[in-house]
């Protein structure tokens, strides 16, 4: 009576089970890999805006304050767009004539929007509120990096729900008082624990009650 | 208010039923239960090869959802951004929309320009911040994808510079003739400056005339101060200062322009006192209405026996003239209970007339009013608002149409060729009409008819002005710019009076500069603000009843036939909102049903004939006749037949085509209130969208009792429970929703359908009892199937301590929050709909298709961006508007304070004419719902669960001590 099995046979099965093994871990570790990959959650990446605009000149250079062009980003969820009419107070007078700016005068002429495309997005089922994370104390720098660096404007931090998480469970190490909200480069003198836990407590804010589903989602 | 006291131990638990088959205890209907559970609805066959390539087709692209077109989408920031405009951030406007010609005035929320919801207005006089149905869902006709969007002639679009040049051409001719041969035709309006316009054009064209016409709503009552007082009046009653209201046939509880106004002041007077109830209320009705349903003793008597029994109450309360009257027992029983508490309350007590009721009874009204005091202290009078005064009447007009004198005939809106009785014979006078114009929001059944078609702004889109049932004038504003081709009808009227392109708001503002007089621009920005121009109609008084009586109804004494009796149907009315989807699909009071109408009948005269629900009869009146589906109504008299008008349309649109039937083929010309007829079975079927055994509980004491001799319940049980309790945050929330006040009227319904994006899904999908209401108005019966009490509760979500839907999901769909929110997921939901398996109190709602409205469809823009709009394959269910305590929460946050009483009030709650429904922080000892909680009145849902709901209940007040079946 032959064997049904070739002396190898023992190997080969170990060897498909090891190699079964490895695939479907290692197809997992790839999944989530991908999924926080900077190519899926859109970070480092500049796409192309009508106008160049640099943040690096007008907030690091000249020194801008962030509200003065997101100006509702203290009452309500949008941090807001500056119309064509707020970019033109300053245009109106210098570089009044350079070509990089015509889609601005276009838009002013023309009475049309200038067709930005957005780079810090959430998806819909994501009900975020600027307005309550600047008056705690959330500075702009903590999700959106340094701006006042970006020549061209690109996404700094992942916006993944672990993201949010990390810092809703334990807000404090990334809690700035209310005068440096939108200083960028801004550290805590001592330690940032200690300051942020002073905060929390002055500003009652609702550790704890922060990560229950209704607080982003509904 | 009552505290408890362990003594006080008596529960009242009446004997519930929901449906005349489950009274009777039909072995068939159990069986019906148990295999056609709507829920486990069988669907057509599906192949089994079908069934594999749908499955293999939809796991092949299942992974093709996570692909994205673009993870970079546009932006489009203002090139002028308007000041303080935060994008995403709510404006509000105070206007108003227009049920029967009258201003419901409205706070509308617009988002980026758009409205998505209108609650009523806080600080109007009448309204005091309360809403009805039709105020709540006006907001969805501004979005109707079938309205008309622009002119046309003969179906040709044409421009509005070709209209005004017409206009013109016209006016030329009418300036030889003096008018000769133009004739307006429109319902009764409040709106000064259309009154204005149209004196304008008369005085211009002195041979011009106005006709008007309504079928429902104030002609009826006009009919009855006729009747009475020798002039057509308003009535107002100050129910708020009653403590006995008899109404025969009057449901001023029900829908119409005076519902807000009235719930307000019955609710206030109802909870005058902690320990009884504070108003009783006596209605004799063929019927059964909203306010018989809330009555503490309610006749069900035949519309042709009314004017008996109001005179025999008369006799009985010593009114001169008045003679005892022959009555049954059952109107004796009520006499006998209604003139005693009417006496003893002299000054502070109303009797109310409408609907189906006869001059005569008007009359005896009149007189019982008279001799216990009412004028004046509870009663008053207005002279009539609407207007133009010196309007013919829609018979004349057609009568002039067929002798060939009309040549130019204008209808503005209210639909006449469907919304008058065919016997009129409109539709076909309107052919003889050398040229007809029609201006209405959509190209409905008269503008099919008719040469020009202009299409009208929404009220929403409008620059006009209309007045609140008690005089008080509102300045409509548009809350958003039209979104076609469209005019207002003061635009219209301007063009009429020789304009080319009228301003949108020229002639509402010229109106109110003569009023406004020097201050004009300070008195309009605050008319425009408040949403309201202080200063009611003046009450008429001395009014003198008149002495003679009318001829009885003597010709149909002896008649065998039925009494027939017409209502506007309670959500689409008289038709004009047949084509809103949320008031199709909105269950109507007491039926349930949606998505048509029926032919009521009483249970002893389907007994009579072996009709069931759902046979088809043939009512004929006369020579005309119209067939339509039975119900039998428990509490209707007995040989009453009730229709209902607004259904049965041919152009409503794509959602109000095709329903029902059409009354208006046999209601009587001459707009009396009940008529004779014969019914006929025809052996044919018909399925009705009833909603009433969807979503039904296991269990039997749903609706509790209290009366004044045993005020209180026992204090809700809290037994031990096997699972921890959970760790409260600061605010725990509850709701306390208060069963004596609920009227049934369904406002809560469709104010939480506008706020949470609830979708319709149409009449087959009802059938199959998957409509997706997030609050139910579940509707109870206790007693004699002829005569029964009737019981609405609201049920929304229970927001359990200890929710078994929560144990129920394998995938953590549907968790807890610290403030005792049971919070639905819609990304994690896999759709099992094990929670709803689990849930005691059936409040989950699954979305079996996706019901979303197509991707290019206007009404997406009615949407509340706050709230996620669902896809297909997710469950769903009342979160109690947490946007809305978000909302709060950021706002509170903000200034580092907490949230205060009464700040988040959830779209329910804010809707409520008669304020039934409480919301707010039960941690809190000194917020209303937790004093509301500790009220003896209050209750726990199916408490034996043991699942410690934050939604709770407050008994119903028994009226009368005695017990009942």
């Amino acid at each position: 009576m032959t064997q049904i099995f070739s002396p190898a046979a023992d190997t080969w099965l170990r060897l498909f089970l090891v190699t079964s093994l490895a695939l479907t871990a290692g197809g997992a570790v790839m999944i989530v890999g991908v999924a926080r990959s900077d190519y899926v959650t859109s970070v480092d990446f500049r796409p192309s805006q009508p106008v160049p605009f640099s943040h690096r000149h007008h907030a690091g250079e000249l020194g801008i304050d962030c509200r003065y062009c997101h100006s509702s980003v203290e009452n309500g969820p949008h941090a807001g767009l500056p119309p064509t009419k707020t970019c033109m107070t300053c245009h109106s007078q210098i570089w009044t004539n350079a070509s990089m700016l015509a889609p601005v005068r276009e838009s002013l002429a023309e009475n049309k929007p200038i067709v930005w495309t957005r780079v810090a997005r959430l998806p819909d089922y994501v009900f975020f509120r600027h307005d309550v994370h600047i008056a705690k104390g959330v500075g702009c720098e903590t999700c959106h990096g340094r701006i006042d660096e970006m020549a061209l404007t690109y996404r700094a931090k992942a916006f993944t729900m672990q993201f949010c998480l990390d810092c809703h469970r334990d807000p404090a190490p990334n809690l700035r008082p209310a005068d440096v909200v939108t200083a960028m480069g801004w550290k805590p003198q001592g330690d940032a624990r200690a300051t942020g836990d002073s905060i929390i407590a002055h500003q009652n804010i609702r550790v704890g009650e922060l990560t229950h589903c209704y607080v982003c989602h509904r | 208010m009552p505290q408890r006291s362990p003594s006080q131990n008596t529960t009242e638990r009446p004997q519930l039923w929901s449906s005349i088959e489950e009274l009777s205890g039909d072995p068939s209907f159990e069986a019906w239960v148990n295999a056609e559970f709507p829920a486990a609805i069988e669907l057509p066959p599906t192949a089994r090869r079908q069934f594999l390539k749908l499955m293999g087709a939809s796991f092949a692209l299942a992974g093709l959802t996570a692909c994205e077109k673009s993870p970079f989408v546009a932006a489009l920031p203002y090139v002028d951004q308007p000041v303080d405009d935060n994008p995403g951030v709510p404006r509000y406007y105070a206007t108003a929309v227009t049920l029967e010609g009258y201003a419901q005035p409205v706070i509308a929320t617009t988002y980026a320009g758009r409205p998505t919801k209108l609650d009523g207005n806080p600080d109007h006089p009448v309204t005091q911040g309360r809403s009805d149905i039709f105020m709540q869902a006006a907001v969805l006709g501004l979005y109707d994808p079938d309205r008309a969007q622009s002119p046309t002639r003969r179906g040709d679009p044409v421009t509005w510079k070709d209209v005004a040049g017409h206009f013109r051409e016209q006016r030329a001719n009418w300036s030889k003739t003096q008018g000769e041969g133009l004739r307006l035709l429109m319902e009764p309006t409040t709106s000064t400056t259309l009154l204005r316009q149209i004196d304008a054009l008369l005085a211009e064209f002195p041979r011009t005339r106005v006709h008007t016409f309504e079928v429902v709503g104030r002609t009826i009552r006009h009919r009855l101060t006729r009747a009475a007082y020798g002039r057509s009046l308003d009535l107002h009653y100050a129910l708020d200062k009653c403590e006995v209201v008899v109404s025969f046939d009057d449901d001023f509880l029900g829908p119409g322009p005076d519902q807000v106004r009235n719930a307000r002041t019955w609710a206030a007077a109802r909870r005058r006192h902690a320990y009884e109830p504070g108003v009783r209320l006596f209605v004799a009705e063929p019927v059964p209405s909203a306010t018989g349903a809330v009555a503490a003793e309610r006749l069900a008597t035949d519309a042709s026996r009314m004017s008996i029994v109001a005179e025999s109450l008369a006799a009985r309360l010593g009114v001169a003239g008045a003679s005892t009257m022959e009555v049954r027992d059952p109107e004796r029983y009520w006499i006998e209970a209604a003139a005693p508490a009417l006496k003893a309350s002299s000054g502070r007590n109303v009797v109310a007339c409408g609907g189906c009721c006869d001059a005569n009874t008007a009359l005896w009204v009149a007189r019982i009013n008279e001799v216990l005091k009412s004028p004046g202290q509870t009663l008053n009078f207005t002279a009539p608002l609407e207007g133009p005064a010196s309007a013919g009447t829609l018979a004349d007009l057609i009568a002039d149409m067929r002798a060939g004198q009309v040549d130019t005939l204008i209808g503005i809106g209210a639909n006449p060729a469907y919304a008058t009785p065919v016997s009129l014979g409109f539709a076909d006078a309107l052919g003889k009409v050398r040229e007809a114009i029609y201006v209405g929001l959509e190209q409905d059944e008269t503008g099919d008819r008719c040469e020009w078609q202009l299409p009208l702004t929404h009220s929403l889109e409008s620059w006009s002005d209309a007045r609140a049932v008690d005089g008080t004038a509102t300045i409509i504003q548009p809350a958003v710019a039209p979104f076609y081709d469209v005019r207002s009808v003061h635009q219209i009227f301007a063009m009429l009076l020789g304009e080319i392109d009228p301003s949108p708001d020229g002639a509402v503002r010229e109106t109110w500069r003569t009023a406004f007089g020097d201050q004009f621009d300070a008195h309009w920005s605050q008319a425009l603000r408040d949403g309201f121009i202080a200063g009611a109609a003046p009450f008429v008084t001395g009014m003198s009843v008149r002495q003679e009586l009318l001829p009885q109804m003597g010709a149909h004494a002896g008649s065998t036939d039925f009494d027939i009796v017409f209502h506007p149907d309670p959500t689409v009315w008289d038709g004009r909102f047949a084509n809103v989807g949320w008031l199709q699909e909105l269950p109507k009071p007491l039926t349930t049903l949606t998505w048509g109408n029926v032919v009521s009948v009483s249970p002893s005269l389907a007994r009579h004939l072996k009709l069931s629900n759902g046979d088809l009869v043939e009512v004929a009146i006369g020579d005309r006749h119209i067939e339509g589906p039975i119900w039998v109504m428990p509490g209707q008299a007995a040989n009453t037949v009730a229709l209902s008008l607004g259904y049965g349309r041919t152009r409503a649109g794509r959602v109000g085509d095709n329903l029902g039937y059409n009354a208006f083929e046999v209601i009587p010309a001459d707009g009396a209130g009940v008529i004779k007829g014969t019914l006929r079975k025809t052996g044919a079927r018909e399925n009705l969208a009833i909603t009433q055994l969807h979503h039904r509980m296991e269990g039997f004491d749903f609706v509790r009792e209290v009366s004044p001799s045993h005020p209180t319940l026992p204090e809700p049980s809290s037994e031990p429970s096997l699972y921890p309790p959970w760790p409260s945050a600061k605010n725990a929330w509850g709701m306390v929703i208060d069963l004596d006040s609920c009227i049934g009227c369904n406002a809560c319904v469709v104010a939480c359908t506008a706020e949470n994006n609830v979708p319709v899904v149409g009449k087959e999908q009802v059938e199959a009892g998957r409509e997706m209401h997030w609050l139910r108005i579940a509707r109870y019966y206790t007693g004699d199937v002829e005569a029964p009490r009737s019981f609405f509760q609201p049920v929304p979500c229970m927001q359990c301590e200890q929710a078994p839907c929560e144990m129920g999901c394998p995938v953590h769909a549907t968790t807890h929050s610290p403030e005792g929110v049971n919070q639905m997921v819609y990304n994690r939901c896999i759709g099992t709909r094990t929670c709803s398996s689990f849930c005691p109190y059936k409040v989950r709602r699954f979305n079996f298709y996706d019901y979303r409205a197509p991707e290019d469809s206007p009404l997406h823009a009615a949407d509340n961006p706050d709230v996620t709009v669902r896809s297909r394959g997710v469950m769903e269910k009342c979160t109690y508007c947490t946007q809305r305590i978000e909302a709060a929460h950021a706002a509170a946050d903000k200034n580092n304070r907490a949230i205060r009483d009464g700040e988040v009030v959830t779209a329910c709650q804010g809707a409520c004419p008669t304020k039934a429904i409480t919301f707010g922080d039960i941690n809190d000892p000194q917020s209303e719902v937790s004093r509301l909680r500790r009220d003896g009145r209050h209750y726990v849902l199916l408490e034996e669960q043991g699942t410690r709901p934050r939604t709770t209940y407050l008994a119903r007040w028994r009226d009368s001590e005695e017990e009942q079946g």
